[in-house]
């Protein structure tokens, strides 16, 4: 991995078009300006860990669980 | 072909309708090659089996069954690798999340899954919208969707369009995106 020392208000630039300003820095928080094309699709790391935890946990389904799911569904 | 699952036994699979994840899906990274399983239930879930290892299974269902007014603002940049040429082509799922107390049931609205169902190209596509999450509880309103109308089928199958593009987004030069701009 790349690391760069930054100050308030410096920036590192990615290929032509994406730029990462270092906003404001607080105790143990940093704000990042983003600027990017439209296209670039920018997330907090949770977001992918969340999906990526979501999925584990979708694929250890319970067929037993399926077929009491089916039963309790149709339940008027 | 014959294809072995843990959790439907052994089916049997046309090639032409192997579904190809490039990039996989999130925490399943080496498993590109998958199916639709429709077991017929009275559940409506579909099941996104891997072909690469029979353990996995995603329970899958269109999310316009439980949540009319879900549409899915895709970004051109989430159509890559998607080989869309037009959007009627493409099917949107939720993938489920089903603990031991069903009725705690969630489909990720988040990240929904968008099969181009005419090339058989897929991708997890992570929405901008921070208002979706990965677990929204369903249970309640697929219950009232079964109960009401699953004894017709007729109702099932016309919902109408799930995924949007943003329309002010479309800033790429690239010659399938302009056309998908004029068909919308």
């Amino acid at each position: 991995m790349l690391v760069l020392t930054r100050k308030l208000g410096e920036s590192i630039a990615i290929d032509d078009h994406i730029k990462i300003v270092v906003v404001q820095i607080k105790g143990k928080q940093v704000r990042l300006g983003i600027k990017a094309p439209k296209e670039t699709k920018i997330h907090r790391e949770e977001v992918y860990q969340a999906i990526h935890d979501q999925n584990v946990a979708a694929v250890q389904v319970n067929m037993d669980d399926i077929s009491r799911l089916g039963e309790e569904l149709k339940k008027k | 072909m014959k294809v072995k699952t843990t959790r439907f036994g052994e089916l049997e699979l046309n090639p032409s309708d192997i579904i190809t994840f490039h990039d996989g899906l999130l925490g399943f990274d080496q498993l590109t090659k998958y199916f639709v399983v429709d077991p017929g239930d009275s559940t409506l879930i579909l099941w996104l089996q891997s072909i690469e290892d029979e353990k996995v299974a995603f329970p899958i269902i269109e999310p316009k069954i439980f949540k009319p007014d879900y549409i899915a603002k895709l970004l051109p940049a989430d159509l890559n690798g998607l080989e869309l040429e037009t959007l009627s082509n493409a099917k949107l799922y939720s993938i489920l999340t089903i603990p031991a107390n069903v009725v705690e049931m969630s489909a990720n609205l988040k990240a929904p899954v968008v099969i181009n169902s005419a090339k058989k190209v897929a991708k997890q596509i992570v929405l901008a919208d921070s208002k979706l999450t990965v677990k929204h509880e369903m249970y309640k309103e697929l219950k009232t969707y079964i109960v009401n109308f699953s004894s017709d089928d007729s109702k099932r199958t016309n919902f109408a369009p799930s995924i949007a593009l943003e329309a002010g987004d479309l800033r790429s030069s690239k010659e399938n995106y302009a056309r998908l701009t004029n068909e919308m």
